[in-house]
């Protein structure tokens, strides 16, 4: 698309050289920042950006920043963390409605007040905001149990660079009123639009919960006894396959190459039975369960694993079919330090940067059409020569239809997301 | 379309599915004007394509033409959904009703859009899995039909709507495109989601060929209770109280009295005729927990006004029960030749106010409004029964079913849970979005259907539609009711 001819001064106001690297984005620094109070403002001033053919990078808590390619444009850091509030919130009805700037722990704590709880668990709440992690669709690693973003927001309320807010859904946890626009900016990295509120349904926290640790030494009967749990009836909320190494990163060592760790929870009578079965699947694939004294924070270790920041690593993203996973997992395994979430048929392996490129497109080889590999993290430079999305999904051509009518002038995230979007 | 312009679509038509699968003559295409819903539009030609490369072929020679398209399955729809009220062609798919996969590996079934929602369910059973959705027409409804509206059902109340167990498609755009679009066997793809946006987009997108549907264990033991109330408002307040003590169960719906008495009448499901209201409760589960759980929902209910709670023993008994719930629409037959159906939610805790509202509304008007509905996620059904032989009576009804949806529209709510917008809504969608709001949806519209051709005069607002013809025109013949009602009418 080239460089835009800008039509109109810059909006926004201006930035200390300080502040311009705290918002760098695979290197590129923005001229100006945003901070609009409300929804309105928001549009407003993201009208202002697409008069003066500015390029908008979004940015809520920023635990994100590092996914996508690199931008094409940055002039403008587009920050929603003035918008905070709780804007609904009736405990007996199960939903809420909150603004894109909320952090996800400030809800949680709000909701856990009440004995509820959004079941969705994305990498540093403390930092991470709502609107971010549905804008990035960042699940943490409930989703085997709880499904993801998608299953849990009922309404939203959008900023346009057309200077209109626009909504949809409702606050209500069952309605098919007009389309599920919803879905389509779920997962977009704020390219369509600016998630400015989000409306989700909630759940009452599980009455109790026990982790239980299965130890291996073949990681494919570990990840088969995995997929087994997610085929029973009592599956797991949270169940994880790490190898020596990201066992130690989340707290725990252990004299077995492989842990299958997995967080049973439910209604206190289910707890046992729970524990019981999943034991004799472990059991029966050769596993050994061990009592062990877990951290207390071994889970929050275990979900911000795969993003956290102090690493430069590169880390790829999996996900494929079950049986997919199967095939994936010796090359995963045998590209670094590996976290596989069997009943999400999703991994995450940390590579070193030297030797991304080859593992990469042996994944992706043996990923075929039936799964994708995405590159969630690298530094700038392994940026540049890592295709970071992979090939173009089915469907793309409809991809960039969506994204010329609702974003004409490519203000929002240029270049970030999925086949240059 | 003039008689010429037709009898050259119906030729190029015949040469993508044969001479039997597209036809014109008004006789035979009279069963294709209507739905479940009141209204009615005979179509110009009605086409049943045998696979998705013939549905993308049709699709292209509609386009050519610039004929509307309208996708038809089981035709259950209660909003007019299938109605074609610009005429165009109907898109039926009886030829397209296979299981092309059950792959338990993968917990995952491909299907043709005209597989019967039922018969899915009966397919998994022996791998000891279902289909979760389950529409109270599950026997007839189509699995494609229940994707166009995101068709919800009892049991969604625990695990969820169509759209979240669906993780792909394969879809036939106006332009004779067929796209794959979402994980298929994977839970998702990258770039945006697709499937979630065409799910529940009532056939203005483009036509499903392939679907994608998640399967789930069945649970190991389900328990099943009827809550006996003396009024509606106690049964309401018993709802709350369940959903107050963090117990979601798999199922919570209520019916009230009128709905007890046409069901007993037409079934004989088991509900005590004296009853003001009653509440059928489902748990599910391993069995320490269902005991547990049915055990603490019975004496909540009995705390909160339940005169009675009995539990069924026997399968038998549960069934039974079921069946008069889900059958509760098609018994409205005994008690009146005609019935208007609403689709409102409201949040839960605006349930027993809202009732009472459409109470006075029943009061004021003369017209019987009885209640059948999934209380666990505030999901109205308002049945207001009328007699379209009299004139007046249908004008008069869906002015009462306007007042309703503003109700739940003004208590925070939607104008549909589960049936869609369709025709029927397309201007109470007003009363939940904005112009802006709509235009933004419009948009979208367009990127999948730029010429407006795939189910025009549907979900949007204004689009200069021409009226359409309630069911019993002035001097239709009243049909005499074999039986006292139509009971196999309403499916």
């Amino acid at each position: 698309m080239g460089v835009k001819a800008r039509a109109q001064p810059l909006p926004g106001h201006q930035i200390s050289i300080e502040q311009q690297h705290g918002m760098s984005v695979d290197g590129l620094l923005p001229t100006k920042s945003m901070h609009p109070s409300d929804a309105e403002d928001a549009a407003r001033e993201l009208r202002l950006c697409e008069l003066a053919r500015a390029s908008v990078v979004v940015w809520g808590g920023g635990t994100q920043m590092q996914l996508g390619s690199e931008p094409r444009g940055y002039d403008v850091a587009f920050s929603t963390e003035r918008m905070t509030r709780l804007l609904e919130y009736e405990p007996a009805d199960l939903t809420c409605r909150v603004e894109a700037g909320m952090r996800v722990a400030d809800l949680q704590a709000t909701l856990e007040a009440n004995g509820q709880r959004l079941p969705l668990d994305p990498p540093h709440p403390d930092h991470a905001t709502v609107g971010g992690m549905v804008a990035a669709n960042t699940n943490g690693l409930n989703r085997a149990r709880h499904g993801t973003v998608r299953d849990w927001v009922i309404g939203m309320a959008v900023a346009y660079p057309s200077g209109k807010v626009a909504r949809a859904g409702g606050k209500v946890v069952k309605n098919v009123a007009g389309y599920d626009l919803m879905k389509l900016h779920t997962g977009a990295l704020g390219t369509l639009g600016v998630i400015v509120e989000v409306n989700f349904k909630v759940q009452t926290r599980p009455e109790a919960d026990v982790t239980l640790l299965g130890h291996f030494e073949d990681p494919s009967a570990a990840l088969k006894a995995g997929i087994d749990l997610a085929h029973h009836y009592l599956a797991p909320a949270a169940m994880i396959l790490v190898d020596r190494a990201t066992l130690w990163k989340c707290g725990l060592t252990a004299d077995w190459r492989w842990t299958l760790a997995m967080k049973l929870e439910g209604y206190a009578r289910e707890i046992q039975p729970t524990q019981e079965a999943a034991a004799s699947i472990v059991r029966g694939a050769g596993g050994r369960i061990e009592g062990q004294a877990l951290p207390a924070t071994f889970w929050d270790n275990a979900r911000d694993w795969s993003s956290s920041t102090e690493d430069t690593d590169v880390v790829f993203s999996g996900m494929s079919s079950l049986t997919g996973l199967q095939t994936l997992l010796p090359l995963a395994a045998a590209a670094g330090p590996l976290m596989v979430q069997p009943g999400a048929g999703i991994f995450h392996v940390r590579v070193a940067p030297d030797a991304a490129a080859p593992a990469l497109d042996r994944l992706r080889r043996a990923a075929g059409d039936d799964g994708q590999v995405v590159v969630t993290r690298a530094p700038v430079s392994l940026k540049k020569s890592l295709d970071v999305w992979g090939p173009t999904p089915p469907g793309f051509p409809l991809m960039r239809s969506l994204k010329e009518a609702l974003d004409p002038h490519a203000t929002l995230n240029p270049g970030r997301f999925v086949g240059g979007l | 379309m003039d008689a010429g312009a037709r009898e050259r679509l119906v030729q190029r038509l015949r040469e993508v599915v044969g001479p039997r699968y597209a036809f014109d003559d008004p006789y035979e295409m009279r069963l294709y004007q209507y739905d479940a819903s009141p209204e009615t539009a005979l179509p110009d030609v009605v086409v049943l394509p045998g696979n998705a490369d013939e549905v993308a072929r049709v699709l292209k020679i509609c386009s050519d033409e610039g004929v509307p398209i309208v996708a038809r399955a089981a035709a259950s729809s209660l909003a007019g959904g299938t109605v074609p009220v610009h005429g165009g062609v109907v898109v039926t798919f009886p030829r397209m009703d296979r299981i092309l996969e059950i792959d338990p590996d993968n917990l995952r079934a491909v299907l043709e859009p005209g597989v019967v929602n039922l018969s899915l369910s009966q397919a998994l059973r022996p791998g000891g899995y279902y289909y979760v959705p389950d529409p109270s027409s599950q026997g007839a409804c189509t699995i494609g039909g229940n994707v166009a509206t995101n068709a919800g059902g009892p049991h969604t109340l625990l695990y969820g709507v169509t759209v979240n167990h669906v993780t792909g498609l394969e879809v036939a755009l106006a332009s004779g495109e067929l796209v794959r679009v979402g994980g298929a066997k994977a839970a998702e793809s990258t770039g945006y989601d697709l499937t979630g946006l065409v799910v529940g987009s009532e056939g203005t997108m483009g036509i499903v060929t392939k679907i994608w549907v998640k399967l789930t264990p069945i649970p190991p033991l389900q328990k099943t209770l009827l809550a006996i109330y003396p009024d509606i408002e106690s049964a309401s307040n018993g709802v709350s109280a369940i959903i107050r003590s963090g117990i979601l169960p798999a199922a919570m719906e209520m019916l009230d009295k009128i709905s007890i008495q046409a069901i007993e009448a037409a079934s004989h499901a088991g509900y005590p005729l004296d009853a003001g209201a009653v509440l059928l409760l489902e748990v599910d589960g391993i069995e320490p927990v269902v005991e547990d759980l049915a055990e603490r929902m019975g004496s909540i209910c009995r705390d909160h006004g339940a005169t009675e709670v009995r539990v069924a023993r026997t399968e038998a008994e549960r069934q039974a029960l079921w069946k008069g719930r889900k059958g509760a629409f098609s018994a409205m037959g005994r008690l009146s030749p005609d019935f208007y159906v609403m689709d409102g939610v409201v949040p839960r805790t605006k349930l027993p106010e809202t009732l009472k509202k459409i109470d006075a509304i029943s009061e004021r008007t003369g017209y019987t409004i009885c209640n059948v509905f999934h209380a666990g996620d505030g999901n109205l059904h308002p049945l207001v029964l009328f007699d379209g032989f009299v004139p007046g009576q249908y004008e008069a009804v869906l002015k009462i079913g306007d007042e309703i949806l503003k109700l739940c529209a003004d208590a925070g709510g939607s104008v549909t849970g589960e049936h869609g917008i369709g025709l029927e809504k397309r201007e109470n969608i007003r009363y939940v979005f904005s112009d802006d709001d709509l235009e933004v949806m419009d948009r979208v519209r367009r990127v999948f259907d730029p010429r407006g051709l795939m189910n025009p005069g549907k979900i949007f607002p204004g689009h200069g539609l021409k009226p359409s013809t309630p069911r019993y025109p002035p001097g239709y013949p009243r049909q005499p009711a074999a039986n006292g009602g139509g009971d196999d009418l309403w499916v």
